[in-house]
């Protein structure tokens, strides 16, 4: 598919929130998730997950009360959850509050930390993952997801504006530590078709930075990270979230082979992505989740089948929701878009 | 002599030493604070709003300059106090039951006080029941009611059920990434905006009908 060239049918891949699986399991699903990928069949198979943090391991409790609890994990970012579900935390604090802490403190903790992976298990995760036929990714995070994670979504990005060498430095400590975890499992035996890259640089209306910004501040890392894959014979995917109409074409100039999830709220649609990107940007996901939630037959099956003829048009599609399942999205309409991509999702 | 007008593009700019500078050169010139506030402070939040929604800027110019604003404010608000000017409007703002995120919440709340609403922040994981006893106590003129989840929209609704309930006359603006028009319709909020920028104009009308 990422190749461009001729493939028996459509891969897939998908993410639940604990929340629809448990709907589901209300609803007759029996097995948990283990069955919904299944019957998915899923293509992808993960085999670490490198979010390099300065301070691994620390999670301090600080409060908690019935409902939430505020804890310091290891980026210093303080934060308050929930105890008994998902969802985006709330952010109350960084440590990491200057140039200076930066420098004395989290960089050279950053830079001394051993591995964020675990050799053993991705080597056992590749040798499964060979034995089912998988599409073999390793996954990570990018540097401007750990920006804001060790800075704080407002000090890093006014830093973005103000003081542009610090947030290129955190970037590039971040990548090499980063490259470090691939090299390692490199190294090791475990040698993937992909890198997976985890990053949110829009939102709804559009990136969060101007592209001028990006280009200047992320982008490097960003490509640093995809010639990497290229290298060793790997494609590369990159996630965000949001509308990223903008930056496409630096997507494209850093040799991005891939976008996922492309976010429908955001106004991402591949019917008018594939035509002007398809024959250089595989596409992977985009199916519409508010869509899938309103559980009507005829409106997921439109929105399934209109999509998989443009991706499909182009040989270079994938299907995903368009982030994640929620659990407004019922198992009678999830079997049905399971049903949709048997369907149509061929194309023999 | 600084004039109105440096003092807006200090803010355009984000440039915060020179914003707080010229506040006080125009406040010891005579200038009435009134016209400081909204000639100067206002007016560039304002051009920073517009080129925004336009995306000629984006968030972290936006943020820069919403903080020069408020560094301006703390030599100018005392001043207003004195002289008994307050915001217009009151609004109260949160993040719905159930929902921890506050990125977006907190970019509007940023972008009011940038349009001189005076902002009242619960939070997040705020209940109907707080969004009501907020805007009684501060006779609010706007209610902005934020979620991240499609899961967590139902409490929108709840929230909007308890302040009609409640009779609070507040108009009541709702945003957020899964949120559209045709859901404020559905619940009936009066108004939706979709960026923080779009928040300001749309309740600065919500407020004038």
């Amino acid at each position: 598919m990422m190749e461009h060239r001729d493939h028996d049918r459509v891969p897939r891949q998908d993410g639940y929130w604990p929340e629809t699986i448990a709907r589901w399991e209300g609803e007759g699903l029996r097995g948990g998730e283990q069955t919904v990928r299944t019957m998915l069949r899923r293509d992808f198979a993960g085999l670490c997950w490198s979010w390099p943090r300065p301070f691994p391991g620390r999670s301090e409790l600080l409060e908690e009360d019935e409902q939430t609890r505020v804890i310091i994990d290891g980026f210093g970012q303080k934060t308050r959850e929930w105890k008994s579900r998902s969802g985006t935390p709330e952010h109350l604090g960084w440590e990491c509050d200057s140039p200076r802490k930066w420098r004395e403190v989290f960089r050279p903790a950053l830079l001394g930390t051993g591995l964020h992976v675990s050799v053993e298990e991705s080597r056992k995760g590749f040798a499964e993952a060979r034995r089912r036929g998988a599409w073999c990714h390793f996954s990570g995070v990018e540097g401007f997801e750990a920006t804001r994670k060790m800075l704080g979504d407002e000090m890093s990005l006014m830093a973005m504006a103000e003081d542009p060498q610090w947030i290129r430095d955190v970037s590039a400590v971040h990548t090499d530590v980063l490259l470090r975890d691939f090299n390692a499992l490199w190294d090791a035996g475990v040698h993937p078709d992909g890198v997976w890259i985890y990053g949110d640089m829009a939102f709804n209306h559009a990136t969060v930075c101007s592209p001028a910004m990006y280009r200047d501040l992320i982008w490097p890392d960003h490509k640093r990270l995809a010639d990497w894959a290229h290298q060793h014979g790997c494609k590369f995917i990159y996630h965000t979230d949001g509308r990223i109409h903008a930056v496409l074409d630096l997507y494209v100039e850093a040799g991005f082979d891939c976008l996922q999830p492309l976010e429908a709220k955001a106004g991402m649609d591949v019917r008018e992505l594939c035509p002007a990107y398809g024959d250089r940007l595989a596409m992977f996901g985009n199916i519409d989740m508010t869509v899938a939630g309103t559980n009507d037959r005829e409106k997921v099956e439109h929105e399934v089948r209109s999509k998989l003829a443009a991706g499909m048009a182009t040989k270079a599609y994938a299907y995903h929701s368009d982030h994640s399942v929620p659990p407004t999205v019922s198992w009678e309409t999830y079997q049905w878009i399971v049903e949709l991509l048997d369907r149509y999702g061929n194309y023999a | 002599m600084a004039d109105l007008n440096a003092l807006k593009e200090a803010v355009i700019k984000g440039d915060r030493a020179g914003a707080t500078k010229l506040t006080k050169e125009l406040l010891a010139a005579g200038t009435p604070p009134k016209a400081v506030l909204d000639e100067g402070l206002v007016a560039g939040m304002a051009v920073v709003g517009a080129r925004f929604k336009k995306n000629e800027v984006f968030v972290p110019e936006v943020l820069i300059a919403a903080r020069a604003m408020k560094e301006a404010m703390t030599i100018l608000e005392p001043v207003l106090v004195k002289a008994g000017i307050k915001p217009a409007h009151t609004a109260i703002i949160g993040t719905v039951q159930g929902d921890l995120h506050d990125i977006g919440k907190n970019l509007v709340a940023m972008m009011w006080k940038g349009a001189n609403f005076g902002v009242v922040d619960l939070g997040t994981n705020v209940s109907p029941q707080r969004f009501v006893d907020a805007a009684q106590e501060h006779k609010a003129s706007i209610v902005g009611l934020s979620s991240l989840l499609t899961t967590t929209m139902p409490a929108m609704k709840q929230a909007v059920v308890a302040l009609r309930a409640a009779n609070v006359t507040s108009k009541i603006l709702i945003g957020g990434a899964p949120v559209t028009q045709a859901f404020a319709q559905e619940i009936g909020a009066d108004g939706y905006a979709p960026d923080a920028a779009s928040a300001v104009d749309v309740a600065k009308k919500l407020v004038t009908t």
